[in-house]
C-alpha cells in the first residue's frame, strides 16, 4: 500500500477539557493510541509501541498524527476574537467514513428531511444557487452566499429566517460553517466539525462551536448540537456504498451538490483517500 | 420496510392505492437505504434528500429543485411484484407466470428465524414439499413458506387453514415461534428437538 497523504494531517483525538493523567484509549487511521496528561501538565499521544506523536492544542481539542505534518494546523482567526463563547460539543461515534461525515456537514438540502423543524421545513425545500471555490492560495474548498430557510436556524434564534452561510474546508477531514448571527448582524456564528478517522469506516465526530450568544445556557447549546449530529447518524450509518465515492458514476449530483462535487475533487487532487473509494463498483 | 431477495436488498411499499412496490435498497442521488424513506400518495421519497420516485421507479421530484423537471435518467432499479393471496411475491428476473398459489391456505404472519432450511427441516422432523414445510405441535398443524436470506436467516411466512378461527390463529402463530426457538437452538450447535 502507498503511503496516504492523510497521513500527515492533523486530526483531533480528544477534548483538553477531558484531559487527564489516567488517559483516553483510542485509534488513528486504525493505530491504536493513548491520549493522556503527561507529568509535567502537557499533553502526549503515544502508539501501543510507546513512540510518541506530534501534539498540538488548539479549539479545545487535542490534535495529532501518524506522520510527520508539514504545516500548522489551519487557522481559524475567529476563534480568538472577544466576546465569543467557545463551546466544547463532546463527541459522536458513527460508524461511516469520516470523509462522508464531513460531506454530510457542507450539504443543506437535507435540512428539511434529517433536521425537520430545527434547520429546515417543507416545503421552504429549495437551494438557491451558491458561489463555490477551490482557494488555490490557502489550498482549500469554499461555499458562500449559500442560503436557506430555518424555522429555528440556532438556539438563541426565534422563528424562522432565511440564514445565509459560508462553508470551509481546511482539512480533508475538517469543515467550518459560517452562519448568520441572528445577535449580531454583521458577525458570522461559527461552528465547527472536527473529525477523528478511527477507520476507513468509523470515526468520531467532535463539533465545537465559536458563537455570539452569551444568554443559552451552555447544556442547551451542547444538547442542541448533539440532537443534530445524532440525527445525521442515522443517515450517514445506512448510505450505500459506505466509502465516499471519488470517480463520478455511482451518484448523481445536482446544483445544490456543488459543495460536495468540489470537495471530492479536492480530495481526489491531493490523494486524500482514505475513507474513500476511486473506482465505482 | 426492507426485504430480501436474490437481487439484494430492496425497499418495499405500498402506494395510497394499495399497490405494492419493490425497489433497489438505494437511492442514485446519494445512495441512502431507501428502505428508510416515506411514503406519500403513489411516491416513495428517499429520507435524505427528498426525492421522490413513482411505482415505475422513475424519480418525479427533486425538492432542492422545485422547479425542475428530473430527467428521464434518474431512475431506481424496481423488481417485478405481485400480491397472491395475502403473501407478496418478487421475482429476480422476469416472471414468465404467476406466483404459486397454495389453495385452502390463509397467511397468519411472517418472522425472522436465524436459522438456516436444514435446522428448520430438521427442527420440524419433515421435509420441505411442495414448496411449504409442515409442522405439527401438539394438535395444531401449521405450514410454512420459507424465503433463505442468508445461510443462518430465514423469513419464514406462516400458513393455516384458511377456514380457522382466531383462537386457532393465536394457537399456530405460538406454534410458529415454539418452531422458531427449536430452529435457533439447532443452528446454535444444539441438537434433537
Ligand atoms: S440520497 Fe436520496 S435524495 Fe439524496
Ligand atoms: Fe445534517
Amino acid at each position: 500500500m502507498t503511503r496516504n497523504a492523510m497521513m500527515d494531517e492533523w486530526y483531533p483525538v480528544g477534548l483538553v477539557s477531558q484531559l487527564d493523567a489516567h488517559g483516553r484509549s483510542t485509534a488513528l487511521m486504525g493505530e491504536p493510541i493513548e491520549v493522556k496528561r503527561g507529568d509535567d501538565g502537557t499533553a502526549t499521544v503515544a502508539r501501543s509501541d510507546g513512540r510518541h506523536l506530534p501534539v498540538c492544542i488548539r479549539y479545545g481539542h487535542v490534535w495529532s498524527s501518524l506522520g510527520d505534518p508539514q504545516k500548522p494546523l489551519f487557522a481559524i482567526p475567529e476563534a480568538d476574537q472577544p466576546g465569543r463563547r467557545l463551546v466544547d460539543v463532546g463527541v459522536v461515534r458513527v460508524r461511516c467514513s469520516p470523509l462522508r461525515a464531513v460531506e454530510n456537514f457542507l450539504d443543506i438540502a437535507h435540512f428539511p428531511f434529517v433536521h425537520t423543524d430545527i434547520l429546515g421545513s417543507e416545503p421552504h425545500t429549495e437551494v438557491q444557487n451558491y458561489k463555490v471555490e477551490i482557494r488555490e492560495d490557502e489550498d482549500e474548498v469554499w461555499a458562500t452566499q449559500v442560503r436557506f430557510y430555518q424555522p429555528q436556524a440556532a438556539k438563541s434564534a426565534e422563528g424562522g429566517i432565511t440564514t445565509e452561510y459560508m462553508y470551509r474546508v481546511p482539512a480533508p477531514t475538517c469543515s467550518i460553517l459560517y452562519k448568520t448571527c441572528p445577535p449580531r448582524p454583521g458577525e458570522w456564528d461559527v461552528i465547527t466539525l472536527f473529525v477523528q478517522p478511527l477507520a476507513e469506516d468509523l470515526c468520531d465526530v467532535w463539533p465545537w462551536m465559536a458563537l455570539f450568544d452569551d444568554e443559552t445556557p451552555m447544556t442547551d447549546l451542547i444538547h442542541f448540537q448533539q440532537t443534530i449530529f445524532v440525527q445525521d447518524r442515522s443517515i450517514l450509518e445506512n448510505q450505500i456504498p459506505g466509502l465516499l465515492p471519488l470517480d463520478p458514476g455511482m451518484e448523481i449530483p445536482t446544483r445544490a451538490d456543488l459543495t460536495s462535487v468540489a470537495y471530492r475533487r479536492w480530495l481526489k487532487r491531493h490523494g486524500y483517500t482514505y475513507g474513500a473509494q476511486l473506482v465505482a463498483q | 420496510m426492507p426485504a430480501q431477495s436474490p437481487a439484494g436488498r430492496v425497499a418495499l411499499w405500498r402506494g395510497r392505492s394499495g399497490r405494492v412496490s419493490a425497489f433497489a435498497d438505494r437511492c442514485p442521488h446519494r445512495g441512502m437505504r431507501l428502505s428508510h424513506g416515506f411514503v406519500r400518495g403513489e411516491t416513495l421519497s428517499c429520507i435524505y434528500h427528498g426525492w421522490g420516485y413513482a411505482q415505475a421507479g422513475n424519480c418525479v421530484r427533486i425538492p432542492a429543485h422545485p422547479a425542475l423537471t428530473p430527467p428521464e435518467t434518474v431512475r431506481v432499479a424496481t423488481q417485478h411484484v405481485e400480491d397472491g393471496g395475502g403473501i407478496i411475491w418478487i421475482s429476480a428476473g422476469e416472471p414468465t407466470g404467476g406466483p404459486p398459489r397454495f389453495e385452502g391456505l390463509a397467511p397468519v404472519r411472517s418472522m425472522t428465524v436465524e436459522a438456516g432450511i436444514v435446522a428448520l427441516e430438521e427442527a420440524t422432523g419433515t421435509s420441505i414439499a411442495g414448496g411449504l414445510l409442515d409442522y405439527t405441535n401438539a394438535d395444531t398443524s401449521v405450514r410454512l413458506l420459507l424465503a433463505p436470506e442468508s445461510p443462518a436467516r430465514t423469513l419464514m411466512h406462516v400458513l393455516i387453514d384458511e377456514d380457522s378461527n382466531p383462537d386457532e390463529r393465536i394457537t399456530a402463530s405460538r406454534a410458529a415461534e415454539a418452531l422458531r426457538r427449536a430452529a435457533e437452538h439447532i443452528e446454535r450447535g444444539g441438537t434433537g428437538r
